[in-house]
């Protein structure tokens, strides 16, 4: 064995340098952007800005994936807003309940995805309230109002993309090969180690499937990166599947008896190990793999149902409230309700992100409020705005690089929160009224949701245990009617392994330990049927 | 004078330089396959820097010759 000398990465105030980096990447973007947006004189200049806000990933392939959908999906949004204001624009009542049934049909399409799939989903859905509804009055103008968020937009994403390029943003690639490395050795680790009790191979097995799967979004992103992005996808998709199928092997290999002839069982073992080293050499050398597999996800219909009928009736309930209300800035409120709503939709707890929300959106207002009021105080020149943004979009990205993810999504949440109150214009309005009106508007609206979600509350993780079982057992039925032969049977595996990942398990109970120890075991037993029928067939 | 090309989509008028943008991204998107095959982010120690510049300059060889 072979030691190697550790050496620190280079860090500063406890915090590492590639952190500030991107701090300092992502305000030069934003800098960039609203500089070539006030030179434009587009309308919403700070659209722009938030546009970066939103695209700030640490990797160029993540932000460039991530802004190839946000511009397919502004386009669908701003679409339907156009539709749906051109029907519903004489009743308003009719109107709302059609945002919140097209918001409900985002959030059931993004339930089907992951990723920034599942991202672009949503934002096809909040488009509509930002456009649509903020045009509530001047229904006439819904079409400038499209062209000017989809003009400031389009400024946004080639800011952050000429600024990660020049700015040499690190490629996903060398961070995605290192973790598939990581895994290669935890699999390893598990198939050396001997049967140890039920339970806990159980849970060793689950957590290594639910980290291979996690990857998935990384996965497809690769693409776009550079001319050798599409084969290293496709390097690192057949490393994941090799990974799964490895996992599978091993455990084929302890449910034998200690009598059993364990050669068979131990090549096979050997030759997904090999299938998994050549991914990571193909993958780090931007050559082809000798296997290209896909990476099918598996999604619950029934889970991604409920959660868009939820999301639907939570901005029915937001907008009967405002509706009932009558306040005067009603639809900028409503707005953000539909964006919180479809951004908790991403994230695996959309409650919790509700919560971060609302703690967010009084830091974020202090924020803005430090800024415009007492920072810049007044000033026009936009070199003084550019070094008055530094300290807080470094702050808030540095913060996005944390390791917590409660303290990560805090950081997203108060830049762009920052940004919507603070909304940087040409020429700076400095107007206390609105920065209060905004201020108060974006409290109100994440606490309204909080309620709306209290009211109307998720599913409980022992009924998503229940169907996502129920969907297990009935996929293993179609392999046993051998219905299913559209898949590889590695492919079929890694499908299995999203399942799994998606099984929600709490502290270990013992109900958890059983519910993952049933689902694994129609994993294992779905994997030997495929293997053996696939030999049969070349045989 | 050099007269830019108009792009007008469904009587809606869009700045020549959207049509330009466009094109140069499907060109390098098409070059992508070529670029791999010369090995082009071996030959520089930033290939960012350098797909950038050549999108830049396909783009500004769109713009003088059409």
């Amino acid at each position: 064995m072979t030691t190697a000398a550790i050496t620190r990465p280079w860090s500063l105030a406890g915090v590492p340098a590639s952190a500030w980096a991107f701090g300092i990447r992502i305000w030069v973007a934003i800098v960039v952007a609203l500089a070539a947006a006030f030179w434009l004189e587009l309308e919403v200049p700070s659209s722009a800005a938030l546009t970066v806000a939103i695209l700030a990933l640490p990797t160029r392939g993540q932000a460039l994936d991530k802004a190839v959908y946000r511009s397919i999906a502004t386009l669908i949004g701003v679409t339907a807003s156009v539709a749906i204001i051109a029907i519903f624009s004489q009743a308003r009542d009719l109107l709302l309940a059609a945002l919140a049934g097209w918001i409900g049909l985002c959030v059931y399409a993004a339930g089907l995805m992951d990723g920034t799939r599942a991202y672009a989903a949503v934002l096809s859905g909040y488009t509509v309230a930002l456009v649509a509804i903020q045009q509530l009055d001047t229904p006439e103008h819904v079409f400038e109002s499209g062209v000017a968020r989809g003009a400031a937009i389009a400024i946004g994403i080639v800011a952050i993309t000429v600024v990660n390029d020049v700015f040499a943003a690190p490629d996903s690639h060398p961070q995605l090969a290192a973790r598939l490395a990581a895994l290669h050795g935890r699999v390893r680790d598990y198939a050396k180690a001997a049967f140890q009790n039920a339970a806990r191979d159980t849970a060793a097995a689950a957590g290594l499937l639910r980290d291979v799967a996690a990857l998935h979004p990384d996965l497809t992103s690769l693409a776009g990166e550079s001319s050798t992005g599409a084969v290293r996808g496709a390097a690192a998709r057949s490393t994941a599947v090799a990974l799964v199928a490895a996992v599978s092997a091993a455990r084929a290999l302890k449910a034998l008896p200690p009598a059993a002839d364990l050669a068979a069982a131990s090549r096979e073992l050997a030759r997904r190990d090999g299938e998994v080293c050549d991914g990571l050499a193909a993958l780090s050398a931007g050559t082809r793999p000798q296997r290209a597999w896909r990476t099918p996800l598996y999604r619950s219909q029934r889970i991604a149902a409920a959660a868009g009928i939820r999301a639907a009736a939570w901005l029915a309930l937001a907008a009967v409230f405002f509706v009932l209300a009558g306040w005067p800035t009603a639809d900028a409120a409503l707005s953000t309700v539909a964006v919180v709503i479809g951004l908790g939709a991403t994230t695996p707890n959309p409650n919790g992100f509700t919560v971060i929300a609302f703690v967010t959106a009084p830091i974020a207002a202090a924020l803005a409020g430090t800024l415009e009021f007492l920072v810049l105080d007044g000033v026009n020149e936009f070199p003084l705005l550019a070094l008055a943004l530094a300290p807080f979009v470094i702050g808030t990205a540095v913060l996005m690089t944390r390791p917590n993810p409660s303290l990560a999504s805090l950081g997203r949440l108060s830049l762009v929160f920052m940004i919507v109150i603070f909304a940087p214009n040409n020429p700076p309005a400095y107007d206390p009224q609105s920065f209060l009106f905004t201020s108060l508007f974006v409290g109100v609206s994440t606490a309204l949701l909080l309620a709306a979600q209290m009211l109307v509350p998720t599913e409980s993780n022992e009924r998503r245990q229940r169907w996502l079982l129920a969907s297990a057992r009935r996929d293993f039925e179609r392999v046993l009617s051998r219905r299913d032969r559209s898949l590889a049977p590695e492919e079929a595996m890694f499908r299995d392994a999203t399942r799994i990942a998606q099984i929600p398990v709490g502290a270990a109970s013992p109900r958890d330990g059983a519910v993952l120890a049933e689902a694994l075991s129609y994993f294992d037993r779905a994997a030997a049927i495929r293997l053996a029928r696939a030999r049969e067939t070349v045989s | 004078m050099h007269s830019f090309s108009e792009l007008i989509i469904g009587d809606v008028f869009v700045a020549p330089f959207v049509g330009y943008a466009l094109t140069a991204l499907v060109i390098i998107l098409a070059l992508r396959p070529i670029l791999r095959l010369c090995r082009f982010d071996k030959l520089f120690s930033h290939p960012a820097v350098a797909e950038l510049s050549l999108y830049v300059t396909i783009l500004g060889l769109l713009t003088v010759a059409f």
